[in-house]
């Protein structure tokens, strides 16, 4: 006998589990479904299938202005939250200092900041400092927010390695800085290239920070939520929208298939 | 470094907003001075207090709502012993990853007088084009459908980590001595996973109580949340930097006090579970 759940509570909660993803999904098939509507609003009956909206939004050079600005911020951020993140992460969990607990909880506190009170004093902070908006302006505000989640996925990595390996290095003459790039860095890189991506997606999706800090140059979510308002420029940001989504659906499956390939790999070899 | 970093870019910032609250600075020109004249405005004044009050309601009734939806689905996966609980976790987490904006955007096209619920009840007739039903968008109801909608996949994933810690020999041992299901449940099950459930509440409480964007896209009036307003007070209209600091202020406290009284219940590893 299941002792936590009965043949008949099985059924039920998997039913339930069914109808929950298809809630989650629906709203995803419905912009997939409208994309290809010939009709300029998104209305019932459907009109006729087009492709007008995708051909409409690749030459639409506002758009892939928007585009290039978010991947150039994202790539910025993502570069600079990685470094803050390996950082703060060797120092947690190799140095013992005074403080530890206190640091600990400034490094993360980020995670729970209201992003709105936290636009505002950055608008605040370059207002008083006389920086114009602008893209470094953004990419300093994703940088704090970013820098969280990278440290949330290299300290568990770093203290699964073990710090004897860094030892032997030390004792076999090998400076500070080798022993990172030869035996820690190699080590900590599945996680590297976890926290490059979260922060790199982060940044990429990130609206309501930059939207108090950025400059003329609009980054795709600030260009998005301005065509939102406007019904004319609907049927294209919706075939955009389905692109992103569906882009951004693969990578993350991919990824996560990856991982689970490359674990397994070195699984293998542990034995 | 990373400590200098957030030195200048995260504490500075907000002790510039402190400054701000209580004059120091000032968006005016003109003599100002140390004064708790913001606050006191701020305190004297319904207006922003019955709006703090209303997003709270909305925030705990969006939290709690979801955490009791999300607990049936991250029980099925860490007890029911199904094989493939990994991808079934994936599968429900994905949205959350996708971009915020474009999930709000499908609300929007699903919610609108013309948009697709309603013209579908127009179109197989079950309602006449001349009554739509125009609560769906620019409502209350709109926010907190749309907040529940981003949160839910993300709720679960605290709850599945407790979930899955549990011994199932507790659940053996209770079932042997002679408890039924439902009596291990409340016993041993609930219990265990309430610091899950505690951790999921937060996580998605905390950040819906400072939301402006949904509201902003789908709440029209009468979802008018608490972020909204200290957007505005910083918008292009009226500034009122100094009242917008007060409230900006009082959020953090608020947030800073739930951290502190949940801090116990929270472990990074509950949203880093990737």
């Amino acid at each position: 006998m299941d002792v936590a759940l009965s043949k008949h509570g099985a059924w039920v909660l998997r039913a339930f589990f069914t109808l929950v993803v298809l809630f989650l999904y629906a709203p995803i098939v419905i912009l997939l479904i409208f994309s290809f509507n010939s009709s300029e609003v998104p209305t019932f009956p459907l009109s006729g299938f087009t492709l007008h909206w995708y051909h409409e939004f690749l030459v639409n050079a506002d758009l892939r202005d928007a585009l290039k600005t978010s991947g150039l911020i994202a790539a910025v951020t993502s570069l600079g939250a990685v470094l803050l993140g390996v950082l703060s992460s060797i120092a947690l969990v190799r140095r013992r200092f005074r403080g530890r607990a206190v640091v600990s909880a400034l490094l993360l506190s980020p995670l729970v900041i209201p992003y709105v009170v936290f636009g505002i004093s950055l608008l605040l902070l370059f207002h008083q400092l006389g920086v114009p908006r602008s893209v470094p302006t953004v990419v300093v505000g994703h940088i704090v927010i970013s820098l969280p989640y990278t440290i949330l996925v290299l300290v568990p990595r770093l203290q699964q390695i073990d710090a004897t390996l860094e030892e032997a290095a030390y004792d076999l003459g090998a400076s500070r800085l080798r022993t990172f790039r030869s035996i820690t860095l190699p080590l900590i890189l599945p996680a590297i290239v976890s926290a490059f991506l979260i922060a790199f997606t982060t940044s990429f999706d990130e609206y309501a920070v930059a939207s108090f800090v950025v400059g003329p140059r609009a980054t795709f979510p600030i260009y998005l939520y301005s065509a939102l308002r406007f019904p004319s420029q609907l049927p294209q940001v919706i075939a955009v929208a389905v692109v992103v989504l569906v882009l951004s659906l693969t990578v993350i499956v991919a990824a996560e298939v990856g991982r689970r390939v490359v674990d397994r790999r070195v699984g293998a070899f542990d034995l | 470094m990373p400590l200098a970093w957030l030195a200048v870019f995260f504490v500075l910032p907000i002790a510039i907003v402190a400054g701000y609250s209580f004059d120091v600075y000032s968006l005016f020109p003109g003599p100002h001075g140390f004064t708790l004249s913001a606050w006191r405005a701020v305190a004297g004044d319904h207006v922003y207090l019955r709006l703090f009050w209303k997003s709270v309601k909305m925030s705990v009734i969006v939290s709690a709502v979801i955490v009791v939806l999300a607990y049936p689905l991250a029980y099925y996966l860490a007890l029911s012993g199904t094989k493939r609980k990994y991808i079934l976790l994936l599968l429900l987490i994905a949205p959350f990853l996708t971009s915020y904006l474009l999930r709000v955007l499908a609300w929007k096209v699903i919610l609108g007088d013309q948009g697709v619920v309603n013209t579908f009840l127009f179109w197989t007739g079950l309602r006449s084009p001349d009554h739509p039903l125009s609560q769906l968008l620019y409502s209350k109801f709109a926010v907190m459908l749309v907040l529940g909608y981003i949160w839910l996949p993300f709720v679960a994933l605290p709850i599945f980590v407790s979930l899955e810690s549990l011994d199932r020999r507790l659940l053996e041992a209770a079932s042997d001595l002679g408890a039924s299901r439902l009596r291990s449940f409340w016993s041993i099950t609930l219990p265990l996973s309430l610091p899950g459930v505690l951790a999921a509440f937060f996580f998605v409480f905390v950040p819906t109580l400072g939301e402006f964007v949904t509201p902003s896209l789908v709440g029209g009036a009468t979802g008018y949340m608490y972020g909204n307003q200290i957007v505005d007070l910083f918008g292009t209209g009226f500034p009122d930097w100094e009242t917008g600091s007060v409230l900006a202020l009082f959020l953090i406290a608020v947030v800073a006090v739930l951290t502190v009284v949940f801090s116990r219940f929270l472990q990074p590893q509950q949203i880093a579970a990737d």
